[in-house]
């Protein structure tokens, strides 16, 4: 499970694609005195339209990674470059979409507006805006309910709606925290597919962080494994299931058993560590 | 069982007001009768009574000039007995209504900006805080004669002293509302390209919204008041002004038609700023899906 093994299924521009690059990131958080280490020296890169899982337990600082290049927060060392320009902390970057763990619809509008606000602050016009609102809520499966205010909406309608929301902008990275983390079984392997069906159209870079090792394999291209506190990166896993995959289907077979199994014991290792510490 | 119990509340609601109006009205009569029961406070010295009040009503409003002829809309006795008396109820509602429309919007335009830009720059709140404070602990009403002394007589002292009662009730709430934005609203927006003042527009102002709200019906009553206590200051016309010259004549009912038609006009205006609210934050109905 080299890094090399992949290399072959990648176009030979690899080296010159990469889209994100995160060096010797870290991260200590002050908490009434005393200083937590929620990241420890971090480094990693993405490849154009790669789909990589930031796989961890509760605290491993898988999110505050990706949240770190979302310019949500600010690194205490090392950097970001996305596409070679430097991340600034508290100035979002073109391009980049991010889907929180809990939806952040704005419960004051309604699920069309919702959707469409991404191109009503870029000033598109009015009837070009409604025809693609249009668009993305035939994608999510929500017609009927472009008027209705996200409070009507199911966490999973809402969780599709949210996902249009930065998608309609079109960004070529998407981050995404645990999107799905609240739903339910079923509506989390209906969000898989939407997702794998949007990626495969778009082929978008993604950064997902998920503790779920199932949704790691399911979807992502590459597994970086995150240690408990400090996080730091334990190890990497090229998951290399062909494509198009189904939601369902992979989990079937005898591969992703291997896999898991396989991951899953370096995992527990974390979990344990981390319950103990 | 939903439609009995609505209409027996409405039963029960116009049995109380029968009850309270028969008391006020015939009350007092059974004192000579039973002198033990009926409190001197029924005296309709104190607090006239309904038939009384009406009467009062049709005069100071001069649908009549005397008791028991109406004025004629159409032979000029209404237009006269109006260009008569310059205070008479239309006017002085009109007066009292105008002054508290003006108090109530600047408030609330004033407070709400000084909240939104307080609540939004910790800067800015931890300068004035002690001023705000300080200002905050006066009782604003004792400032109305210096406001009638500075401003006059007219219109603007009204303003003012409902304004500045107004203006810290809307103030705390927008700047408590502006403090509590769930900061995923503007991460979200931000990363969505918005910049500051789209922020500003399109989360800060909206989420604000349900709290600016929880003060306005309060700001209305507040601002009816300030206007209200001006007039007892220093007036010329307005009902207020009408108030104080009944108390001079010692006549309660003309005190207490001025009372109805400010109990009227202050349901009335909660009733718009009910409506308005209903339909600025339709969103929060729906809440209850879930």
């Amino acid at each position: 499970m080299s890094a090399l093994e992949t290399s072959a299924t990648v176009s030979p521009r690899a080296s010159a694609d990469r889209r994100v690059e995160v060096k010797g990131l870290s991260k200590s958080f002050q908490l009434a005195r005393t200083t937590i280490e929620a990241v420890r020296d971090v480094s990693f890169d993405v490849r154009r339209g790669e789909f990589v899982a930031l796989l961890g337990p509760s605290g491993s600082g898988k999110s505050t990674v990706l949240n770190m290049i979302a310019s949500l927060i600010r690194p205490t060392g090392g950097e970001i470059l996305i596409d070679g320009k430097r991340v600034v902390a508290g100035k979002a970057t073109a391009d980049v979409g991010y889907v929180f763990q809990r939806d952040t619809l704005f419960p004051w509008r309604t699920v069309g507006d919702n959707i469409g606000y991404g191109l009503e602050l870029s000033g598109v016009p009015a009837h070009e805006r409604k025809e693609r609102i249009a668009e993305c809520v035939a994608q999510a499966g929500l017609r009927g309910f472009e008027n209705a205010y996200p409070s009507a909406l199911s966490g999973g309608m809402r969780q599709r709606a949210a996902l249009m929301r930065t998608l309609i902008v079109e960004p070529q990275i998407l981050l995404m925290d645990e999107p799905f983390g609240a739903l339910d079984t079923h509506t989390k392997i209906d969000m898989h597919e939407v997702l794998l069906r949007i990626w495969e159209r778009e082929q978008q870079t993604v950064l997902f962080v998920t503790h779920d090792l199932g949704e790691a394999l399911t979807l992502a291209d590459r597994i970086i494994l995150f240690s408990a506190r400090p996080g730091r990166i334990k190890d990497m896993f090229e998951v290399d299931f062909v494509r198009p995959r189904d939601a369902v289907k992979v989990r079937e077979t005898e591969h992703y058993a291997e896999l898991f199994q396989h991951i899953w014991h370096s995992l527990g290792e974390e979990f344990v560590r981390g319950r103990i510490t | 069982m939903r439609r009995h119990g609505a209409l027996s509340t409405v039963g029960w609601q116009v049995l109380i007001c029968a009850i309270v109006l028969s008391v006020w009205q015939w009350g007092y009569d059974l004192r000579t009768r039973l002198p033990w029961l009926v409190p001197d406070l029924l005296d309709p010295y104190f607090i006239s009574k309904p038939s009384m009040i009406f009467d009062n009503f049709l005069i100071q409003s001069c649908l009549t000039s005397k008791l028991g002829a109406f004025n004629g809309w159409f032979n000029g006795d209404f237009g006269k007995c109006l260009a008569r008396n310059e205070n008479n109820l239309w006017a002085a509602t009109a007066i009292t209504l105008k002054n508290t429309f003006f108090g109530f919007v600047t408030g609330v335009v004033s407070g709400f900006v000084a909240g939104l830009i307080l609540g939004r720059s910790d800067r800015l709140s931890a300068i004035f805080q002690p001023f705000i404070t300080a200002v905050n602990s006066i009782p604003r009403i004792a400032l109305a004669p210096i406001i009638v002394l500075a401003f006059g007589i007219g219109d603007m002292s009204k303003i003012v002293t409902s304004w500045i009662v107004v203006v810290f009730l809307v103030f705390f709430n927008t700047f408590e509302g502006a403090r509590s934005i769930d900061e995923g609203f503007t991460n979200a927006a931000r990363l969505l390209g918005a910049s500051e003042w789209q922020i500003t527009r399109t989360v800060v102002i909206p989420s604000t919204m349900a709290w600016v709200f929880a003060s306005l019906t309060p700001a209305i009553s507040f601002a009816l008041i300030g206007v209200i206590v001006g007039e007892f200051i220093g007036a010329e016309r307005g009902i207020g002004r009408l108030i104080i010259e009944s108390e001079a004549r010692g006549e309660a009912s003309g005190m207490m038609v001025a009372v109805v038609v400010l109990m009227l006009v202050g349901v009335v205006l909660s009733a718009i700023i009910w409506r308005l609210q209903a339909y600025l934050l339709r969103w929060q109905r729906q809440r209850g899906a879930e």
